[in-house]
């Protein structure tokens, strides 16, 4: 089976993650900005997260942290724990509306590259979708964008 | 000649998803954009669109309060809320508001076209939820739950609303005073009066007052996180 991810090697293959579709498409608006990404499938929970990062491997995951059935950190430690093996280069990315240091700790310590507030984020995605699919650390709250390598 | 529409929501990334969502509709334009329910109100009179769409959750002013003071404006504005959540006194605090449409943040993507619809109509449009609630209420009663039979609230004006929920947000009387454009002495005045009105004794009291009937929301932790975090949603 081919892998999808060398076969559109050029382009951001993004996942979405959020259990709000008017939000889903929201970030989907933003992401059409750039026309080199591309969002490759949408998840309404954990679960949902865990079953299509392994189905389509995309390169970045777009998760938010509260969600039904199976949070954003809880979905983003299985996800992590899953790819380990697999050097897949694969990066999560929160986009919550967690406005909170130690939050975003907990996102971090799960195996998050980044993390971005939802209140801003029309401000900061792009830059922190095109920081964590360079493998750099984006962590954004309220008033304090921060990338860093 | 187009619908027009005035969303509020202080979310960016939201009303960028209602955008999208309304717009694909041939004959609909979002005619403005505001980020919170102070905004609203002062857009909706230049504006004077068909339907207005607000979030319940809003800082500064939140979607019930607007909905209050735009009906008091105009008793023909249309406005349809949204909302997280769909608690029976949210439902008949919406009602009590006079908003014509309440749709759950969640569903918006399924009903809110709907919602817009039935407005346009001349009709309302509730969740079924709502529409239990009301048909319990016309059952009970023998008349529909509306208008001063809201729970057991003590009777704030708009105005005193207004300055309980900057009041619990965290502003001094002196901010308050410059964001209404009122003089400190007035808002000290209002102060007073809400605080005697409520029967509370603290600012800690007012807050708690504030969460518990919906002028300011709690954002909840994600599970496993112990600490509910206080801020305005």
């Amino acid at each position: 089976m081919p892998d999808q991810r060398t076969e559109h090697f050029m382009a951001v293959r993004i996942l979405l993650v959020d259990d709000h579709p008017i939000v889903r498409q929201g970030l989907r608006t933003l992401l059409q900005g750039r026309g080199d990404w591309q969002v490759v499938g949408e998840a309404s929970d954990g679960i949902e997260a865990v079953e299509k990062v392994e189905s389509l491997q995309p390169d970045v995951v777009v998760l938010d942290v509260t969600m039904p059935r199976m949070n954003g950190l809880e979905a983003c430690r299985l996800i992590q724990q899953k790819q380990k093996n697999k050097d897949s280069g694969l990066e999560v990315l929160f986009v919550t509306q967690h406005d909170s240091p130690q939050m975003m700790r907990e996102a971090l310590d799960a195996g998050a590259r980044g993390y971005v507030v939802k209140s801003n984020a029309a401000r900061d995605l792009l830059e922190a979708v095109e920081s964590v699919s360079q493998h750099r650390v984006f962590t954004a709250l309220a008033r304090s964008p921060q990338a860093s390598g | 000649m187009k619908l027009r529409i005035l969303l509020a929501d202080d979310h960016e990334i939201v009303r960028r998803g209602l955008c999208a969502l309304l717009q694909k509709r041939e004959g609909w334009e979002v005619c403005g954009e505001a980020s919170d329910g102070r905004e609203a109100v002062e857009m909706a009179k230049k504006l004077k669109p068909d339907v207005v769409i607000v979030d319940i959750g809003m800082p500064s002013l939140n979607g019930l309060d607007t909905t209050r003071q735009l009906m008091q404006h105009d008793p023909q504005f249309k406005v349809i809320v949204l909302t997280i959540t769909d608690s029976d006194q949210v439902i008949r605090e919406a009602l009590d508001a006079g908003a014509r449409g309440f749709v759950l943040k969640s569903d918006a993507a399924r009903d809110l076209v709907s919602a817009v619809e039935a407005l346009q109509s001349k009709r309302m449009f509730f969740t079924p939820r709502v529409n239990d609630l009301v048909l319990a209420g016309f059952l009970d009663k023998g008349h529909v739950v509306t208008r001063n039979e809201a729970p057991n609230l003590p009777t704030l004006t708009v105005r005193e609303r207004e300055i309980t929920q900057l009041l619990a947000e965290g502003k001094s009387s002196k901010e308050v005073a410059t964001m209404l454009n009122l003089s400190t002495k007035t808002v000290e005045t209002h102060r007073s009066n809400i605080m005697r009105k409520l029967s509370l004794h603290s600012i800690r009291d007012l807050v708690v007052y504030a969460i518990k009937n919906n002028i300011i929301q709690i954002q909840m932790p994600a599970q496993n996180h112990s600490a509910p975090e206080t801020t305005v949603a």
